[in-house]
């Protein structure tokens, strides 16, 4: 099954073509705040560079995020408009489930984690490696890098933006063999795993496909603390 | 030709079918008025996520509503300059994968010029040239109109938008949101002469309209009242507001009327539909022998039926945008 896959949600934004589990293109561009401007013009090029056209294209994967909230917004957007448009079912991946897919031969335990932010924040899940793919354990995790160290159940490898940056810290946490590992959210990525949900009939509802945000916007989480202090 | 019209550059998500420019198939609007009531005005990142939920369902919906497929529409426009960046991005997205997608043109729209052609819209035989008064919740400007897509700008808000200061009174008053239709329903039951507001800028030299002052003079007035416990006529204080409002705008529209020596005004915008300012402008027309012209009452507010028609305009003066078409959130209205 050909499947485009697409990731806005952070920094590097990404464009994949696959068929089933094979890579036909990969793309990986900086996009800065230019996501709205460069993705459609860089799905075309990339599925050109495969020799293919939209038509070609049996199925469509949007990375949901968590990440850039204007980010997410563009990719969930032009991921439904594309498959609107052209009738062909669409599956939503997280973010973070790409990343793990991409360290999947590294370890059987993979904790990606995309920082929130400047700060210590992060967004993260932990990932078992089986049977070519990831399946999340657990729940996601928003909040403090140290947070995540009860997560951690036994040795694994970090991917993601703050693997690099948090990869000593956990490791001296948790007492237990963490290393960072080298994984960008890829197209290809996002496209293997919208494959394997598609190819088991998992499409989602194309109109009511929304981001995976994992945190309530400021304003919105403002009113609600208010509230409930006010009940 | 059947152009889709994409409009989410605030707090409305909508979608239309507008044939040849002129005749409106479908405008479907879906507001975000339980947000608004919520938080007492838009928040830019809840409305992004709203636009991000609904836009799909709203285009379906404007092609079942006209009965058309995505197959019968040969150009996509949207609004992709002036407003929320955040809001405007969703819409450009949408309409960017469809034009991509079905191998359609793609017109960008800036949503100012999208309130002009509501006008025209409504109004086929409106003459050109003549003045054009704008005002919403966002802006509030004065333009010549020389032809259509053919703009000078003669005057702006140099703080608040007309359509802003009624939403604020309207708070300030413990009034719903927002403010216009409510205080012009209150109004109706007010004496617009209890209180005398300033009029700002009535008599200034250049076409320029303030509103800050005139909501200060507002929200003084009732701070003193309130210190002295004294009861608020609401409709009072309502309909003379208003009419301050209402009596500037008229006079810096007619003035600059009679400077471009033209027989014809729109007025247009949100603010439009305010039914004391379609009374004024219409007493003052007739005296003077101008005609005036307004959009239907569905066509004031945001909507994408006249960003379709605007797209529709400037498609056949050949300006068409490719795919790396990006949003401004604030830019000037070109033409």
């Amino acid at each position: 099954m050909i499947v485009l896959g697409i990731d806005t949600s952070g920094y590097a934004n990404a464009v994949g073509v696959v068929d089933g589990d094979r890579v036909l293109a990969d793309f990986t561009y900086e996009a800065k705040t230019d996501s709205l401007e460069q993705i459609v013009a860089n799905i075309d090029s990339t599925l050109r560079s495969a020799g293919l056209g939209l038509e070609n294209v049996q199925g469509i994967g949007v990375g949901r995020g968590p990440g850039s909230w204007t980010g997410i917004r563009v990719g969930v957007t032009v991921g439904k408009m594309l498959a609107f448009s052209t009738g062909k079912p669409v599956a939503g991946v997280s973010t973070l489930q790409a990343l793990a897919y991409g360290a999947r031969r590294e370890s059987s335990l993979i904790c990606a984690i995309i920082r929130v932010g400047t700060g210590d924040a992060v967004y993260a899940a932990l990932y078992r490696s089986e049977n070519g793919t990831v399946n999340r354990t657990g729940e996601y995790y928003v909040g403090d890098v140290k947070g995540l160290t009860g997560m951690i159940t036994g040795p694994a490898v970090l991917a993601g933006d703050g693997a690099q940056v948090y990869a000593r810290t956990l490791k001296q946490e948790s007492g237990l063999k963490v290393k960072a590992v080298e994984a960008r959210p890829g197209g290809a990525a996002v496209a293997c795993l919208a494959a394997q949900r598609l190819e088991r009939g998992e499409n989602d509802d194309v109109l009511s496909l929304t981001p995976l945000y994992l945190k309530e916007s400021t304003a919105k989480a403002f009113v609600n603390k208010y509230k409930s202090s006010h009940t | 030709m059947l152009v889709l019209g994409i409009e989410t550059s605030c707090d409305e998500t909508s979608a239309a079918l507008v044939a040849d420019g002129t005749t409106v198939l479908s405008s479907v609007i879906a507001t975000q008025l339980d947000l608004l009531r919520k938080y007492g005005g838009v928040v830019p990142e809840i409305a992004a996520r709203r636009h991000t939920e609904l836009i799909g369902y709203v285009i379906k919906e404007a092609l079942e509503t006209a009965g058309k497929s995505l197959d019968d529409v040969e150009a996509v426009a949207v609004t992709s300059k002036q407003g929320l960046i955040g809001c405007l991005l969703v819409g450009v997205a949408a309409a960017k994968s469809i034009s991509y997608a079905r191998g359609v043109p793609l017109i960008g729209v800036h949503h100012i010029e999208g309130h002009i052609f509501a006008n025209r819209l409504s109004n086929p035989g409106m003459p050109v040239p003549h003045v054009c008064l704008t005002v919403s919740g966002g802006h509030t400007m004065l333009l010549y109109v020389e032809e259509d897509c053919k703009y000078e700008l003669l005057g702006t808000t140099l703080d608040d938008a007309a359509g802003e200061a009624f939403d604020k009174i309207a708070k300030f008053l413990g009034l719903d949101f927002p403010g216009g239709p409510v205080i012009d329903k209150l109004s109706k039951q007010g004496n617009n002469k209890a209180f005398r507001f300033p009029r700002p800028m009535i008599r200034s030299r250049t076409l320029d309209f303030s509103f800050s002052g005139l909501k200060t003079s507002v929200i003084n007035m009732l701070k003193e009242r309130v210190a002295r416990s004294e009861v608020l006529p609401l409709a009072d204080i309502a309909a003379s507001f208003q009419e301050a409002v209402v009596d500037v705008l008229v006079a810096r529209t007619m003035r600059a009327a009679e400077e471009q020596g033209v027989a014809a005004v729109s007025v247009t915008g949100g603010v439009s539909a305010n039914s004391r300012l379609r009374e004024v402008f219409q007493e003052i027309c007739k005296k003077k022998k101008i005609d005036v012209f307004f959009p239907k009452l569905s066509l004031c507010t945001d909507n994408a039926a006249m960003i379709a028609a605007a797209g529709y305009a400037r498609m056949r003066m050949g300006e068409i945008s490719d795919l790396r078409l990006n949003v401004f959130p604030n830019v000037p209205l070109e033409g």
